[in-house]
C-alpha cells in the first residue's frame, strides 16, 4: 500500500473514532445534566449550543495551529489532554453541578455553565483534529475540495455512530461513568498514536 | 372474567391510553409548552388533561364538572394513603401537579395543612388553574421547577412527599434513581412518608420498586387499577392493625371522602423486590420500558400485610 494511502487511512480511522467519542460524550453529558437541571428541551438546547461552540473553537484553533506547525505531535498532545480531562469528570461533576445549582440556579445560565465545564475544553481539543487531518493530507490543491469533503464526511459517520450506538446500546449496557472512562481512554489513545506516528503523518520517512 | 375485573381492565386501558375516549369529546385547548404537548378535552360533564406523545394521548388528570370534589381516576384516591402512615400531615409536597386534583382534594380535606406543588411546566400550572379548579392560597402554592432540582436547593422537611411526575407515559429517569430517593428521604420529617404513582406494565416497574426499597426499608403497594401507588417509609414494616388504627384516627378527625380505612385494606407489602436497582450512573429506563409485562405480575413480589 502506498504511504499516502496508508496515511489517509490512519487519519480517517482516527477521525471516525474521535467523531464517535465526541457525539457519544454529548449524549452522556445529558445523563450528567438531567439530575441537576431537568430533562427538557432547555437542557438539550444548552448542551447542543455548547457542543457547537466547542467545534467552532476547535476548528479555529486547529486551523491556526496546523498552518504554523504542521505538528501531529502537538495535535496528539492536545488529544491526550482532552482524554485526561474526560477521565477526571466523574471525580468533580457532582460537587460542581450541586454548587452551580445552588448558586446560579437551573435557568439557561446555570445549564450553559454546567455544560461548559463538562464539555467545552475536551470537545474543543478533540475538534482541533479536523483541520490537522485536512492539512496533513493536503498534498495538492486540485484535490482539496474532495479531501475536505472526505474528512468531514468520515468524521460525521463517526458522529452518527457515536450518537446512536452510545444511546441505544452502550448506555443501557455499561452506565455513564464507565463509558466516560472508555471515551477518555480512546481519545487519549488516538493522541498517542498521532505522537508515535508523527513522522509518518508528516510525510517524512519513518 | 368477573364484571369488576373487566371494569378494572377497561379503566386501566383508559388511564394508560385514552385515545379513543378522548377523541369523543371536544378539544377545548391545545398548548405546546417547553416540555409537553398539552390537550384539554371536555364534554358536558367532564374535562381531562392529556399529554400527546407518539400520537397517543396520556391522561394526566380528569374532573367531573357536576362533582368537582371527586377524584375520578382511581389511583389519585390512593395517593392520599400517605395520611394513614404519618403521625402528622402538616406539610405536604407534591412533585408533578398535572391538573392538581390530588392536592386540591387534600387542601379541601385538611384545613391545617400547608401544601406545595412543584411542577416543571408553567403551562400545566396555568391550565390546572383554568380548567381544574386549582387555586393558590396561603395554604397551597405551586412552584415551577424540576422536582429534583427543587429538592436539592430547598432544605425544608415534609411530612408527605407525593411523586406523580410523568412525561406522557414515562417517569423521567432522574426521578427514579437511588440518588433521587436518598434526596427525597433527606427532605422528610421524622415519620415522613413518600408516595409515588408507578405504572406497572413494563419491566421498569420492578426496578422502580426495588430502587425505592433500597432507600426506604419498608415499601407498600396499592393497586389502582392500571397504576400502582407505592409508599416508602423508614423503619420496619408497620403492623396492619397499627396502620388501620392510624387510618381510623385520621378518618374520624378529617372525615375524608375517600375513606382511609378502605384504602389501607388494599395494602400489599413489597417483600421480594426482584428488579435491578437504578442509579444516576446506570438507569437504562428506555430499555426496561420496552419490555412489557403482565399488569398483575407485580403482586408476585408482595405479600399480605401482617
Amino acid at each position: 500500500m502506498p504511504p499516502a494511502l496508508l496515511r489517509g487511512l490512519l487519519l480517517f480511522v482516527i477521525a471516525i473514532i474521535l467523531g464517535f467519542a465526541l457525539m457519544g460524550f454529548e449524549m452522556l453529558a445529558s445523563r450528567y445534566l438531567y439530575p441537576y437541571f431537568g430533562g427538557g428541551i432547555n437542557t438539550w438546547a444548552s448542551l447542543i449550543a455548547t457542543v457547537l461552540i466547542a467545534l467552532m473553537l476547535g476548528y479555529l484553533i486547529g486551523g491556526a495551529l496546523v498552518d504554523r506547525t504542521m505538528s501531529p505531535r502537538l495535535c496528539g498532545a492536545l488529544l491526550i489532554v482532552a482524554g485526561l480531562y474526560l477521565f477526571s469528570i466523574p471525580l468533580w461533576v457532582d460537587p460542581l453541578f450541586g454548587w452551580i445549582l445552588r448558586s446560579v440556579g437551573d435557568g439557561m445560565t446555570g445549564i450553559i455553565l454546567a455544560a461548559t465545564a463538562l464539555l467545552l475544553l475536551p470537545l474543543t481539543l478533540i475538534s482541533v483534529f479536523t483541520p490537522f487531518a485536512v492539512r496533513l493530507l493536503l498534498t495538492s490543491v486540485s484535490f482539496g475540495g474532495r479531501l475536505v469533503g472526505y474528512v468531514y464526511g468520515v468524521s460525521t459517520v463517526g458522529n452518527v455512530l457515536g450518537t446512536l450506538v452510545t444511546t441505544f446500546t452502550l448506555v443501557p449496557m455499561f452506565g455513564s461513568r464507565a463509558l466516560t472512562m472508555a471515551f477518555a481512554a480512546i481519545t487519549a489513545l488516538c493522541g498517542l498514536v498521532m505522537i508515535l506516528c508523527a513522522k509518518f503523518l508528516r510525510g517524512e520517512r519513518a | 372474567m368477573n364484571p369488576s375485573a373487566l371494569f378494572a381492565a377497561v379503566s386501566a386501558l383508559l388511564i394508560v391510553s385514552s385515545g379513543p375516549a378522548a377523541a369523543q369529546s371536544g378539544l377545548l385547548e391545545k398548548r405546546e409548552s417547553i416540555y409537553n404537548n398539552i390537550f384539554i378535552f371536555g364534554d358536558t360533564d367532564s374535562v381531562t388533561m392529556t399529554f400527546g406523545h407518539n400520537k397517543r394521548y396520556y391522561t394526566e388528570s380528569g374532573m367531573k364538572l357536576s362533582d368537582p370534589g371527586a377524584l375520578t381516576v382511581t389511583y389519585t384516591q390512593l395517593m392520599t394513603v400517605g395520611l394513614a402512615y404519618t403521625p402528622k400531615a402538616e406539610r405536604i409536597l407534591e412533585i408533578g401537579l398535572g391538573g392538581g386534583r390530588t392536592v386540591t382534594y387534600l387542601n379541601a380535606s385538611l384545613p391545617d395543612s400547608a401544601i406545595l406543588a412543584v411542577e416543571i411546566d408553567k403551562d400545566v400550572v396555568d391550565l390546572a388553574k383554568k380548567y381544574f379548579g386549582f387555586k393558590e392560597s396561603g395554604r397551597m402554592r405551586a412552584v415551577v421547577a424540576d422536582g429534583r432540582s427543587f429538592l436539592m436547593r430547598d432544605n425544608d422537611r415534609w411530612d408527605i412527599i407525593l411523586i406523580d411526575a410523568y412525561r406522557g407515559p414515562f417517569v423521567p429517569f432522574h426521578l427514579l434513581t437511588k440518588e433521587f430517593y436518598a434526596l427525597v428521604k433527606s427532605r422528610l420529617a421524622p415519620g415522613g412518608v413518600v408516595v409515588q404513582n408507578i405504572e406497572p406494565s413494563t419491566m421498569l416497574f420492578d426496578s422502580a420498586t426495588a430502587t425505592l426499597n433500597s432507600v426506604f426499608p419498608s415499601v407498600d403497594l396499592y393497586d389502582g387499577g392500571g397504576n400502582v401507588v407505592a409508599v416508602g417509609y423508614d423503619g420496619p414494616s408497620m403492623r396492619q392493625s397499627d396502620l388501620v388504627a392510624r387510618a381510623t384516627a385520621m378518618q374520624s378527625r378529617y372525615n375524608l371522602r375517600y375513606d382511609l380505612r378502605t384504602i389501607v385494606a388494599g395494602r400489599r407489602v413489597l417483600s421480594r423486590p426482584t428488579g435491578k436497582i437504578l442509579t444516576d450512573d446506570f438507569a437504562p429506563v428506555e430499555t426496561m420500558r420496552a419490555i412489557e409485562q403482565n399488569n398483575e405480575k407485580w403482586k408476585d413480589q408482595t405479600e399480605a400485610p401482617r
